[in-house]
């Protein structure tokens, strides 16, 4: 369990709950993540129910080459996005562990979810 | 207080659309100030000009221009998820080589970064999804 | 203290869960759109953790034909309280 203290808050959290290639609300919610990271912003982010999805490895490109998002999360490093958390329940009931993500993500327990959103003046959610 | 709107429903389809102007008379009828409204993922056919629905129905294109117009709301557009959908100005129409233009002022194509820039600088950020 | 606002029904889906999930002790919870079914007393007790604490929208419950339907422990407020509920809050977080 995290204490407050290790809760490292940006100014935005982003709440991704959407998979990959099935909608456009994971890419656009990406989208607005990196753009707030280049202008100089913390960000933080985190995957939520379907949205822990967005992290299995092994991800590929669509039918008619839909590009998915994979290749954008390899480069939030490079944006400077290094807050990653994942919700623990969402990644144990698709049966996922941290090995089967391609990012280190941080797996978050309800209690500190409450403290992430909590901690953020800014939550956008996607 | 300052507010802005962030609007991600596409009129007609959800009521995401109803509900935010809704909120947005709402705010100014209680003194405050609208910064913006920002529409983004399918919120962006909001600013659809050749939207044409029965007459008996609200026109919720017009009603957020009216909006704009009297409160002098600027309505931002993600020109990134407008030109995916075929929403473009005459400016973006012409760059592309197109025949006709889809989105007219007062609704204005503009970058993701005043969305960040808005959420950040305004009191409240009210988000109104599908 | 923020306030989280969800339009859809707990009937059909899980995003009141995931709201619930990210509520604060103080938070508030208002319920618009096809969310106002939460209301119901057969519904409401997806909301039990956050007791006193949940709101319901007077315009869209009334779209509904539910504004005489809603169990007692819910708040309802029209569009202007709604405008209140976020001046009383320091932020608010959609959950669609």
């Amino acid at each position: 369990m995290m204490s407050d203290s290790d809760l490292e808050a940006g100014e935005l959290l982003v709440i991704l709950r959407h998979g990959p290639h099935g909608t456009s609300w994971l890419r656009e919610g990406l989208d607005a993540a990196l753009v707030a990271a280049a202008f100089g912003r913390r960000v933080s982010l985190l995957f939520m129910g379907e949205g822990v999805g967005a992290l299995v490895t092994g991800q590929q490109a669509g039918p008619l080459g839909q590009k998915g998002t994979a290749p954008t999360l390899e480069m939030l490093a490079m944006y400077d996005i290094e807050t990653l958390w994942v919700e623990a329940e969402a990644l144990s009931s698709l049966g996922l562990a941290e090995d089967d993500l391609m990012l280190p993500a941080r797996p978050l327990a309800a209690e500190a979810i409450e403290r992430a959103v909590a901690a953020h003046p800014l939550v956008l959610t996607f | 207080m300052r507010y802005a709107i962030l609007l991600m429903g596409a009129p007609y389809s959800h009521q995401a659309s109803h509900s935010a102007l809704r909120f947005a008379r709402a705010v100014l009828a209680r003194g405050h100030r609208l910064e913006a409204v920002f529409f983004y993922h399918d919120g962006v056919h909001n600013a659809a000009r050749l939207a044409s629905p029965p007459q008996d129905e609200p026109h919720l294109v017009d009603a957020w221009a009216a909006l704009g117009a009297e409160h002098d709301v600027p309505l931002l557009v993600c020109i990134a998820a407008a030109l995916r959908r075929g929403l473009l100005d005459s400016r973006e129409a012409s760059r592309h080589g197109k025949a006709g233009h889809s989105v007219e002022a007062p609704f204005e194509l503009t970058g993701l970064g005043q969305l960040v820039d808005l959420g950040l600088r305004s009191d409240r950020l009210v988000t109104f999804g599908p | 203290m923020k306030l989280h606002i969800v339009n859809r029904s707990p009937a059909s889906s899980q995003v009141h869960a995931q709201a619930v999930t990210a509520m604060g002790p103080d938070d508030r919870l208002l319920l618009i759109e096809d969310g106002v079914q939460g209301a119901l007393p057969q519904l409401v007790r997806y909301f039990e953790d956050i007791p006193g604490r949940l709101y319901a929208l007077r315009e869209d419950l009334e779209a509904r034909g539910l504004v005489g339907r809603c169990d007692a422990s819910v708040q309802v407020v029209d569009v202007d309280g709604f405008v209140q509920l976020t001046e009383e809050a320091e932020q608010t977080v959609s959950w669609y």
